[in-house]
């Protein structure tokens, strides 16, 4: 009998398997929308173990989301049970941390340090760092971390810095040492707290790099290294991997496909492609077949993508793989309305209408937030449930946010930083009066720790339920009656009786998804592993069943669904703005078109386009986008309809 | 891959040592000295040995320095060993992959290393002593994450299988089918093609009949003890049968045993019947006989085999224990011996030696180092101090370890002491420095230990196990010596002292290094003479100071030592010596003249005194003063 995994090779067309089966050297796969890129990374995964039972290697993929990683780890175990020890699939910044975990040493970083993924953390760290130099400083330091964010995203070290802005057009010597000045500052008062912003986990672990012995025990251990979604990757991931490959190295194996590059914002570049190619010597091959769409959505974005010029021609356009099973006007439909009010209340009221088993797998499209949020407001009007996929940074309840400090601070007791949170967190949703500089001055004096201080605050304010509770377990948990984990699993059954606050149903919703994650990636972990762990996962809660999903563009990457809704299709919304002012052939622009090519391409079997005469009272003209992919103007009904010539 | 370094704290009878660990290292050591901590210690780090309950580790296992402390408030016992590749590459790829998690990176070198960490401490939770097993990093801090995952560890453990072959070998369990670590696992592993089986299978049966047919009285007891089956009889009838060879293969495969014979005329016997030495060597070959076949098997490939060796002296006669030391050394992997042979120390190479002691600090261990090294932090200047060195110094920055291959000369210790200059640290890093030149100054280098194994071949043996060390110039020193220390009611033997005759043994000043370096209690004897005052000088040039030097060197007020003699008023009994060593004219002779005779005739009138002084205290009291003296000092030498 066939193994789960010949018989997954089987269903393969010959080009997918031929990818998955390159033996030697780099490959650069060009694989488009709905190509089965997933599919060929997991089983060429799957496949490399396989084929090599007693071989000790391992095999790295790298992963643009948890989300991406956690789903290809799974698909590993089913195909090849017992070697997926071997695989290693995680994010850029997941393996960064893996690797100075174990190396950081050689930097002066420790193995339980903290990860600091959200802007106001570095924010405050900032702040600490020029405060510690000088008491009273220019406000306008205070505003210098996007810059100091720039100098690290470019792989520019504190000694560096200065003279490297100098060297840039625009920026005064003044400046230059104003802002390198305070980039050190906060760089000592990271390695100080032992924390690593998102940025540092690049740039340190390429530091590590640096040395040729370092890169070589990667190298030795990881035989084949995997790169899904290569078109975002950013110039310090791209350097790392450089770094790590060294002067040989020549078994990359990267899915791409540069018409899906949204992230140039970002760092991406659409030549990083063809740098790749040079600097691994990579062989290419095209997965042109589209498997997901329906001929005409499939016709539709080939007809928009040839409008970038800076593509590389010699890419194929995409075939479709579906025949035609549903009727041809229904592939396609668009719909337009006066106002941006009435295309929310209109395209809401089609999805009311529609079948409700439907919901979980339709989506609606938006370039913007906004959008979005006025969309599910007329969804609710409706009574249709909906979900907005999107990346949280942090839980949004102040009562899981506290948890979180909580654990923070038994993990690094002397944390002042996070102890502001934990009080102001708690105090949010458990009134209780309490200054800070007085707990830390009793700590001091009883020498006990600040959570100890706090925990025993709490207890003698007047608290009411569940409060009460909650304070209750992390007395016992600081008095070392308890342990963390049962401390949490307490805390967790007394936060769950509070059935109305919607945050805190996303943030418990998101920490039972969390905590499952986790555990199948790193198995049981000590708290310092799971505080690091969470840092870099996205608390976006699991979508109710039934609810209908909400996305930006940029938040559908990687995502299918059978009906989709993309809104907002005018100019300066899709494209932007930012990109029409730009102009047509701009660079800008071109990445709002592959932005319109990745919504469309999300589409299993319908896709509905629309757009307003008028955003918020400001009258509109229909996207470019539109016309590009073939709909005309129809004055006489002001409507837009599929166009018939082939 | 083997362990080349080995901490340990806390364990029976050590309190703190730190050792090197080559290819092959013996440790040298009275019984009780801790030898055996040292083993088990290694035995356990790299076994499942804490973790199994009834055969683990016991509160008797915790080092206290004295009878009444506690176990339980004990820090607990730490043993941490390091692996380190000895040039780049030597561990095969698969090893550095399976073990990619637990590697640090020698930034400098680019070498590879594991350290791991093995501690024992009593546990209010559990109520019991806990093993903790953890890989560290450069800067020997746990590891933490995949690093710290338990597959780890075995994965380890599996690329350094440790087997144990004790003092005690006996043939009956090393050989047992069921039993024994090697043989058993041999003949399990053989193969016989299934053809051959079932048709030597066939033959059996048919011998088994044939041999039961042959005397109708086994018929006869079959019937009769098959009674039992009808008494114990179920609602089906069972059998009896009766087996006169061996009916499955294993069973036949079990009794293979070791027959052998000397000499081609002796009848060949098992080996259990043999001589004990033939049996307690067979074991050690036995040894080799498994990692050559089936280590592989049932390891991985590239794992090496550490065997901890236990006296493999025992019940061998000298000569077969001085080629010993080839076989041993020469089998496969990494091999930690004991023992207490001379003869087998004889031809071990000195910087493979550890002398291991029992001192009121606990179990102490003392070696020839190559290098030394400190903990000093990553200090302004030091870098280049380093590279300037050539390979003398090296610096790890991430572990902060400077290490000095040699004696650090004064020149480069004051450019060391100079970095130091603002550090906030500096006076403890001084110390440090100061404490590593003091280390490093008992260095003995290559061309010296090349010259000691030529020239002193012949006692290098025996020194080692000595306690103390008397060195004097010449053979007739040391008959007398020996002589005049038993009439004086102490044996040299006895109390363990080590006559050193450095003149036919090399140079004089190499014994007295050697001795700092092993810390042995030493004196020396020599002649007041021009070459006796070099002897002495010659020492002073390796940094004794003249404190030292004057409580450790006698000479000879008058002279060499026949003057000595003579000067001692010892001529009637010098004449009578050589008298009846066949010399008649001497019974005339006196003063410078006797004393040249005496020259003359060393080796003659030395045996003839030393018989003569060995029995006569009397005489003993009126000999040389400066042995005496040294004989007084060593009673009370520590």
């Amino acid at each position: 009998m066939a193994t789960i995994l010949e018989s997954t090779l089987h269903e393969l067309s010959a080009i997918q398997r031929r990818a998955v089966e390159w033996e030697d050297g780099s490959l650069l796969v060009l694989a488009g929308p709905g190509s089965g890129k997933t599919r060929v990374l997991t089983c060429r995964v799957a496949q490399l173990l396989d084929r090599s039972p007693d071989e000790r290697f391992r095999v790295l993929a790298l992963t643009f989301t948890n989300k991406a990683a956690h789903e290809m780890s799974s698909r590993v175990t089913t195909l090849t049970p017992g070697l997926e020890e071997r695989a290693d699939i995680q994010t850029f910044h997941g393996f960064c941390a893996q690797v100075l975990r174990q190396h950081g040493v050689h930097l002066g970083i420790r193995p339980d340090f903290a990860i600091y993924s959200r802007r106001t953390d570095c924010q405050a760290v900032l702040e600490d760092a020029l405060g510690r130099d000088r008491p009273h400083l220019p406000g306008e330091d205070r505003r210098l971390l996007p810059r100091i964010n720039a100098l690290k995203a470019r792989l520019v070290g504190t000694d560096d810095a200065e003279q490297w802005m100098a060297n840039r057009s625009g920026v005064s010597r003044q400046d230059a040492g104003r802002v390198a000045r305070a980039y050190r500052l906060y760089e000592d008062e990271l390695r100080r707290a032992n924390a690593l912003d998102y940025n540092s986990l690049i740039f340190e672990a390429y530091k590590l790099f640096g040395f040729p012995a370092m890169a070589r025990h990667y190298q030795t251990v990881y035989r084949h290294w995997l790169i899904d979604e290569f078109q975002d990757t950013n110039g310090a991931q791209y350097e790392l991997l450089r770094r790590m490959a060294g002067q040989g190295y020549r078994q990359v194996f990267a899915v791409a496909d540069d018409d899906q590059t949204i992230y140039e914002w970002n760092g991406a570049s659409v030549r990083r492609i063809s740098t790749l190619v040079k600097d691994f010597d990579c062989e290419v091959v095209q997965l042109p077949t589209n498997y997901r769409c329906p001929p005409r959505i499939v016709e539709a974005a080939n007809r928009l993508v040839v409008y970038n010029v800076r593509r590389d021609k010699s890419k194929q356009l995409a075939e479709p793989a579906q025949q035609s099973h549903s009727i041809e006007d229904r592939q396609i439909r668009c719909r337009m309305f006066a106002t941006d009010q009435d295309e929310v209340a209109g395209i809401a009221s089609e999805i009311a209408s529609q079948d409700i088993a439907d919901r979980r797998h339709t989506v609606v499209l938006a370039r913007t937030r906004a959008l979005l949020e006025s969309m599910r407001q007329a969804l609710e009007e409706e009574s249709v449930p909906a979900t907005i996929l999107t990346r949280r940074d942090d839980f949004v309840s102040p009562q899981m946010r506290w948890l979180v400090a909580c654990l923070k601070q038994i993990n690094r007791p002397l944390d002042r930083r996070n102890m502001v949170t934990l009080v102001e967190t708690f105090s949010s949703f458990s009134p209780m009066s309490l200054d800070v500089d007085d707990l830390m001055a009793r700590s001091a004096a009883e020498g006990v720790t600040f959570l100890s201080v706090w925990a025993d605050m709490a207890q003698s304010a007047d608290l009411s339920s569940p409060a009460t509770e909650i304070v209750a377990s992390i007395s016992g948990l600081t008095a070392g009656e308890m342990k963390p984990a049962s401390a949490i699993k307490q805390i967790l059954g007394h936060l769950r009786s509070d059935e109305f606050d919607e945050d805190l149903k996303d943030d418990l919703s998101a920490w039972q998804r969390l905590s499952s994650e986790i555990r199948t990636a790193i198995g049981r972990a000590s708290l310092d592993r799971f505080l690091q762990e969470l840092e870099l996962r996205s608390k976006e809660p699991v979508p109710a069943p039934g609810a209908v999903s909400l996305a930006t563009i940029h938040g559908a990457k990687g995502l299918e669904f059978d009906i989709v809704y993309v809104i907002g299709l005018v100019e300066e919304i899709l494209p932007s703005w930012h990109s029409v002012k730009k102009g047509d052939g701009s660079a800008a622009l071109e990445e709002e078109r592959r932005g319109c090519f990745v919504a469309i391409t999300r589409t299993k079997q319908r896709l509905i386009l629309s757009w307003a005469r008028q955003y918020r009272g400001w009258g509109k003209q229909p996207s470019r986008f539109l016309g590009e992919m073939g709909f005309t103007n129809d004055d006489s009904r002001g409507a837009l309809r599929g166009a018939h010539s082939r | 891959m083997r362990i080349t370094r080995l901490e340990i704290s806390n364990f029976r009878s050590i309190r703190h040592m730190a050792i090197d660990l080559s290819d092959t290292t013996v440790f040298v050591g009275p019984n009780n000295a801790g030898k055996t901590a040292i083993l088990d210690a290694l035995r356990i780090a790299l076994t499942r040995r804490w973790g199994q309950r009834g055969t683990g580790f016991s509160e008797y296992d915790i080092h206290l320095p004295d009878d009444t402390a506690d176990p339980k408030t004990s820090s607990g016992v730490s043993i941490e060993l390091r692996s380190d590749e000895s040039e780049l590459g030597e561990w095969p790829d698969p090893v550095a992959e399976d073990l990619g998690d637990i590697i640090q990176i020698d930034l400098a070198t680019g070498r590879r290393t594991i350290a791991l960490r093995t501690r024992c401490a009593w546990s209010e939770d559990t109520g019991a002593f806990e093993p903790i097993w953890e890989f560290l990093d450069a800067k020997r801090d746990p590891l933490a994450g995949r690093s710290a995952r338990r597959v780890n560890l075995e994965r380890f453990w599996r690329y350094l299988p440790v087997f144990y072959l004790g003092a005690l070998r006996d043939v009956s369990d090393e050989f047992s089918p069921r039993s024994s670590q090697f043989w058993r696992r041999l003949l399990r592993a053989l193969e016989i093609p299934s053809e051959l089986e079932s048709r030597a299978l066939r033959v059996l049966d048919l011998l088994n009949r044939r041999l039961l047919k042959a005397d109708p009285r086994l018929e006869v007891i079959a019937n009769t003890l098959s009674g039992a089956t009808r008494i114990a009889a179920r609602d089906r009838e069972g059998g009896l049968a009766m087996r006169m060879v061996p009916l499955k293969s294993w069973d036949l495969l079990s009794r293979a045993e070791i027959i052998l014979r000397n000499e081609p005329d002796l009848p060949w016997l098992p080996l259990r019947r043999q001589g004990q030495g033939i049996q307690s060597l067979s074991v050690i070959f036995l040894f080799q006989a498994f990692v050559d076949h089936l280590l592989r098997e049932l390891y991985e490939t590239g794992s090496k085999p550490l065997l901890a060796l236990e006296e493999p002296e025992t019940h061998l006669h000298p000569q077969a224990v001085r080629t010993l030391w080839r076989h041993v050394s020469g089998l496969p992997g990494q091999k930690i011996v004991t023992t207490h042979s001379p003869f087998f120390v004889q031809h071990v190479p000195f910087r493979d030696l550890r002398l291991v002691r029992l001192t009121p600090n606990g179990t102490e261990v003392r070696s020839l180092p190559a290098s030394y090294s400190a903990s000093i932090p990553a200090l302004d200047g030091l870098d280049r101090i380093v590279a300037g060195s050539g390979e003398f110094l090296t610096y790890e920055s991430a572990s902060e370890t400077l290490t000095v291959r040699g004696a650090l000369d004064k020149s480069t210790y004051r450019a060391l002491l100079a970095c130091c200059g603002r550090d906030g640290r500096r006076t403890e890093v001084e110390q440090r420095l100061r404490d590593l030149r003091q280390r490093s100054s008992l260095y003995i280098d290559d061309g010296e230990l090349q010259a000691l194994d030529t020239h002193a071949r012949r006692i290098r043996g025996e020194i080692f196990f000595a306690e103390r060390w008397l060195i004097v110039e010449g053979q007739t020193d040391y008959l007398l010596v020996h002589a005049i220390a038993h009439a004086l009611d102490y044996d040299l033997d006895q109390h363990s002292v080590s006559v050193i005759d450095a003149q036919n043994n090399g140079d004089p000043a190499t014994f007295a290094a050697l001795a700092r370096a092993l810390d042995v209690p030493w004196l020396a004897v020599f002649d007041g003479d021009d070459a006796g005052k070099g002897m002495k000088r010659a020492i002073a040039n390796r940094g004794f100071s003249d404190e030292e030097l004057k409580e450790r060197c006698q000479t000879h007020a008058a002279g060499d030592l026949e003057a000595q003699l003579v000067a001692d008023g010892l001529e009637p009994e010098l004449r009578d010596v050589l008298v009846a060593s066949g010399i008649p004219d001497a019974s005339q002779l006196a003063g410078d003249s006797l004393a040249d005779r005496l020259r003359k005739n060393k080796t003659a009138y030395a045996a003839e005194l030393a018989a003569r002084v060995r029995q006569d205290a009397d005489m003993a009291r009126r000999a040389p003063q400066a042995f005496r003296t040294a004989i007084e000092q060593l009673r009370g030498l520590v």
